[in-house]
């Protein structure tokens, strides 16, 4: 048994360089709160953790069915709301509160599912961002239950302290990001979804030729999707111990898009990347409380937007496919042969000795 | 009470038509979601208000600045930014994105987040059935008209309309047939950057103008393009009359909840949607094999 | 190229990592973190007003502790509230961990301040409130006084108070027109209620449904549009074939500038008398185009006017300095001084030590003077502990009205309204002045 396992360490982690660097990446994860425990920067780790769920979650629905939503704060909003609500009318501590949230969201990706099945490509984009909009009206409607614009504040922490907050954030991240990869792992020997998504994105015509029930498996994507998007809303209303509409808000559906493509779209990782680099990016540059030039009264930081944007567009004008793909296609490469992925200074395949020139 | 309804969601639905035609023309064409369609318009409304209220140049002057800058930066974002990726769907979008967040922080940078006015073309109002409506707004209607009439003419009598629906019925095939995609597309984005631009300066007067002007339009005008049938300028027109009916019926009828005109016309775009998954007047998707 | 921009991205993140840990760290300075939406108006205002403050104390040479003379020195922080409530609370983080300022001030919108006062609380920061009216933020200082006891107002006073002036402008308007129209004493004034859809604004409108035909005025409609919208023209075309001798708005959003450009443009004939936040600012006449003539609003500053005897002076200097009129948040400045005076008098900077002498201080500040409600049984609602004491002498506010181009001071006008309002002189008030649609379309010859 150990033995297997690290023959398969050996075999598919270490060999790789791109599985080799995430999984030095997350150990490292582990060490942080023993480098620094400068509260600001906690918070901002945990948030990412929380964002970084959200986004390999838009990864997982739209990316993989090819299906791009533009209304993925939808199923975040429901989940952060469900759990503040059942926290205030039930008294239900965030233990209770986050898994429901979750299946609430679960529940609302099912619905959203409805319109999505019929329809394709902007249409669908469409009805997604409509979504939440509409929800946040009925939001408006009824302040008494819903707090109305203020949101519902006052919710039980995720914990006592700052330290466990990143640590549950962390594990919770890590399993999420595990299980999603693996159901999309068009290689794995346990599950087929991994393939059988990949396929629909490619030609889902061709799949449904093949006899796939491509209804049934796009389901399961809003379904996964929703799921994991709703943990990250429920974390996040009992970490900031409020849920408002901002949880709804266009700009975050905007938001995960922008991390996600930016990583790397159809990859899960390119997700984790484009959360990592990106939201401490942001806040990097907050920091950066300097004139623009001397005696001026504008600051960098007063330009931050403006920086991250042109840094998104100078980026992917020369990385189209993301920063993490793009960085893996320079460390990896296939074998033409046995389509195993190998280190790029390898000369032959490390699984059936093909030529890789 | 009842022909003020009428009159007004016959303004509203001109309004959105004037915005959705140059979103509709480059959707269709290009099959790109250009986010930063409204921006333009953010930034014609902005030139109107630097040229008139601070340079204090007459108002045709102030149009022909704005149009031609406005085009300007759209087909020069287009060639710096977008061509060379245009391949890469979602990151054309998000490029798009990132340029509307360009373009609203400059103008930040420039004039700070405050409410300014884009000058009415021409004050005043009409009375109309013992109905207020602003001169403005019956100039948008006749804009909307002459902007139809020109689409129409362009997309059918000249060659270069007939490369652009060829293009945009099938970009492949139509670059097989010699026509070069790269520039009919750079061509159909000027286009939609000066429809922008003349929204922008026609509709910005009616409405206030700062750095985030351009969010909220950008989703009606979406929604309005969709449920019109992608590609379909027709669609779009009637699509745009349908949101506003809605939304001045919900003002009309439901004053108490009129903050929720959007939430309800967005309702009915789904609803539409869900019957009609390929729109009023759009092709049916599932015959294209991306 | 490619190395160009990679360059480019790395030197920015390595310089700003390593600028902020190069600024030296000066002794002798009590540092005070100003917390607001700096790329908006309010924001600007909370900066501005405490800039003013610091330079007056500094030149006068600083606060006077333990013998020694300390300098102010400001730390901005763009909470980026009105787009992003989560910004805001890791603006407030940072701002707080990093900067590790003595006090803040700041604040403005509802839900922004909500989890910045959170943060603030965490780590038992003195957070003064220079911006949201929201009693509900107060009010966690009753519930919870020892987690909470840090945060205090100092503008505006809270939203019942807002209500309860909104209706003394409401019925001196009345008063006014119904003279002046020459107007049967039977015939009722019509009045239609819009508000934007917020919270604060829903308690506005229930009362305003049930207060108006007490005053003798009868309600044509409400009408709710979102606090946002672009285009209101529906809303004013339903409201005009009311035919209402009054409009009655509460708008803090955007939807302010259109609903008076609008009117103005359609020139409704109605006196248009409520809450406007945005044509309190002096940017109002120009984001109009000039047809936001006559929009009478609550306000806190007005041309001329001398609610206090600091109110002048600091108009004039603030003019000077930023070229333009201060909008409320502008009480920053007065938030500065009067912090100034407790470090002075407590002789610390310990929390501890300075929340109690906040609580019983007295401090009169530009817009009128400062008391703090007590804490106990005693405070009852609408009052709340470490809020703003409302009334005469104490702070009032005005109503302002734009006149052809200058916003004026037409409330509390001498011998009009009940309470002691009646006695209220405020040197620099005009009479209000009715527009002229409203008389050549109602006036009873």
């Amino acid at each position: 048994m150990l033995r297997r396992l690290f023959k398969d360490i050996q075999g598919e982690i270490l060999a790789i360089p791109g599985r080799l660097i995430a999984l030095i990446f997350f150990i490292l994860l582990f060490f942080i709160p023993l480098i620094t425990q400068e509260y600001y920067i906690l918070f901002v780790l945990i948030l990412v953790n929380i964002f970084v769920i959200f986004a390999v979650s838009w990864d997982f629905v739209s990316g993989y069915t090819g299906q791009v939503s533009f209304g993925h704060a939808f199923f975040f909003g429901v989940a952060a709301y469900t759990a503040a609500l059942l926290n205030k009318y039930l008294g239900l501590q965030p233990w209770a509160t986050i898994p429901l949230g979750a299946i609430a969201a679960t529940l609302a990706g099912m619905v959203m599912c409805l319109p999505a099945l019929r329809l394709r490509g902007p249409y669908l984009s469409l009805v997604t961002l409509a979504m939440p909009l509409i929800l946040l009206g009925i939001i408006k409607a009824f302040p008494d239950v819903t707090g109305g614009e203020h949101g519902i504040s006052g919710l039980p922490a995720l914990s006592g302290s700052r330290m466990s907050d990143y640590y549950i954030t962390l594990i919770v991240m890590l399993a999420s990001v595990f299980i999603m990869w693996k159901l999309t792992d068009s290689r794995s020997g346990m599950v087929r979804t991994g393939i059988i998504l990949h396929a629909i994105r490619e030609d889902e015509i061709a799949a449904r030729a093949t006899g796939i029930n491509t209804i049934r498996y796009k389901l399961f994507a809003f379904i996964v999707g929703g799921f994991f998007a709703g943990l990250a809303g429920g974390l996040y209303a009992h970490f900031l111990k409020i849920a408002g509409p901002a949880t709804l808000d266009m700009t975050l559906s905007f938001q995960v898009i922008i991390w996600t493509v930016f990583g790397g779209i159809v990859s899960i990782y390119g997700a984790v990347v484009g959360v990592y680099v990106l939201y401490p990016l942001m806040e990097l540059l907050r920091q950066f409380n300097v004139p623009v030039w001397p005696g001026s009264e504008i600051m960098f930081s007063d330009m931050r937007f403006l920086i991250f944007s042109a840094m998104v567009i100078a980026i992917l004008l020369f990385m189209p496919e993301g920063v993490a793909v793009w960085i893996r296609d320079k460390m990896e490469r296939q074998c033409p042969r046995c389509k195993l992925s190998n280190a790029s200074w390898r000369r032959t395949c490390r699984a059936c000795g093909a030529s890789l020139y | 009470m009842f022909q003020a309804f009428v009159i007004q969601a016959l303004v509203t639905g001109g309004v959105y038509a004037l915005l959705a035609v140059g979103f509709s023309l480059i959707f269709g064409v290009a099959r790109m979601v250009n986010l930063a369609h409204t921006s333009f318009l953010m930034l014609a409304a902005y030139g109107m208000f630097y040229t008139t209220y601070r340079l204090g140049l007459d108002v045709f002057t102030a149009i022909l600045i704005s149009l031609v800058a406005t085009i300007i930066i759209g087909l020069v974002s287009y060639k710096l930014f977008i061509d060379r990726i245009r391949e890469h769907e979602v990151t054309v979008m998000l490029i798009t994105l990132a340029l509307a967040t360009i373009f609203q922080e400059s103008m930040i940078l420039a004039f700070g987040a405050h409410f300014r006015e884009a000058p009415t073309l021409i004050p005043g109002y009409a009375e109309i059935f013992a109905v207020k409506v602003m001169y403005q707004h019956l100039l948008t209607i006749a804009v909307v008209a002459v902007v139809l009439l020109g689409m129409w003419l362009l997309l059918t009598k000249t060659k270069l309309g007939i490369a652009i629906r060829a293009t945009a019925q099938d970009a492949e095939i139509a670059n097989l047939m010699g026509i070069n995609v790269s520039n009919i597309l750079l061509v159909a984005m000027g286009i939609a950057a000066a429809l922008a631009s003349i929204a922008g300066i026609v509709v910005a007067p009616l409405w206030v103008v700062f750095p985030y002007m351009w969010m909220s339009p950008l989703v009606m005008i979406m929604a309005i393009v969709v449920l019109g049938g992608l590609g379909s300028i027709k669609g779009s027109l009637i699509a745009a009359f349908i949101i506003g009916l809605v939304e001045v019926a919900v003002v009309f009828y439901l004053p108490g909840g009129s903050f929720l005109r959007s939430a309800i016309a967005l309702l009915v775009m789904v609803i539409i949607l869900v019957v009609r998954p390929e729109g009023l007047y759009g092709i049916v998707f599932e015959e294209e094999r991306l | 190229m490619k190395k160009f921009f990679f360059i480019c991205f790395v030197s920015i993140i390595l310089a700003a990592m390593i600028l902020p840990a190069c600024a030296a760290p000066v002794t002798d300075v009590i540092k005070v973190g100003v917390i607001g939406p700096m790329k908006f108006m309010e924001g600007e205002n909370h900066w501005n007003g405490a800039v003013l403050a610091r330079d007056e104390i500094n030149a006068a040479g600083g606060v006077n502790l333990n013998g020694k003379k300390y300098q102010i020195q400001l730390i901005k922080a763009d909470s980026n509230e009105i787009l992003s409530p989560t910004d805001a609370a890791a603006a407030m983080e940072r701002l707080i961990t990093v900067d590790k300022p003595d006090f803040v001030i700041g604040g403005f919108r509802t839900e922004g301040v909500f989890p910045m006062q959170e943060v603030a609380m965490n780590y038992k920061k003195i957070f003064m409130n220079c911006g949201a009216a929201t009693r509900a933020l107060q009010a966690k200082v009753e519930t919870n006084y020892d987690r909470y006891k840090y945060f205090f107002k100092v503008t505006p006073y809270n939203e019942y108070f807002l209500v309860s002036t909104d209706f003394k402008m409401l019925n001196m308007v009345a008063t006014i027109l119904k003279k002046e129209l020459n107007l049967p004493a039977t015939e009722k004034l019509r009045v239609a209620i819009v508000a934007e859809k917020l919270t604060w604004a829903d308690a506005m409108v229930t009362t305003a449904e049930a207060t108006i035909p007490k005053l003798g005025m009868e309600v044509v409609g409400t009408w709710r549009p979102s606090d946002t919208a672009t285009d209101v023209n529906a809303e004013l075309t339903a409201i005009a074939a009311k035919n209402p001798h009054i409009i009655f708005p509460t708008f803090s959003g955007p939807v302010g500038v259109t609903f008076g450009k609008q009117a103005g443009e359609m020139q409704i004939p109605a006196a248009i008398v409520g809450i406007v936040v945005e044509a309190q600012k002096s940017g109002y006449w120009e984001a109009t185009g000039g047809k936001g003539n006559y929009v009478m609003t609550l306000n806190t500053y007005a041309d001329g006017v001398a609610v206090t005897e600091k109110t002048l002076p600091f108009l004039a200097k603030y003019k000077k300095q930023f070229g333009q009129f201060p909008s409320y948040t502008a009480a920053s400045y007065d938030a500065v001084l009067m912090m100034k005076g407790i470090i002075e008098k407590a002789q610390s900077l310990d929390p501890e030590i300075l929340v109690p002498l906040i609580e019983k201080s007295e401090y009169l500040s530009t817009a009128g003077l400062i008391k703090y409600y007590p804490v106990g049984p005693d405070t009852k609602a609408p009052a709340c502990p470490h809020d703003i004491m409302y009334g005469p002498g104490l702070t009032t506010g005005l109503g302002t009205q734009w006149q052809n181009g200058q916003l004026k001071g037409v409330w509390p006008a001498k011998g009009i309204g009940t309470g002691g309002f009646e006695n209220i002189d405020y040197p620099g008030i005009v009479p209000y002045m009715i527009p002229p649609a409203v008389i050549e379309k109602f006036k009873v010859k």
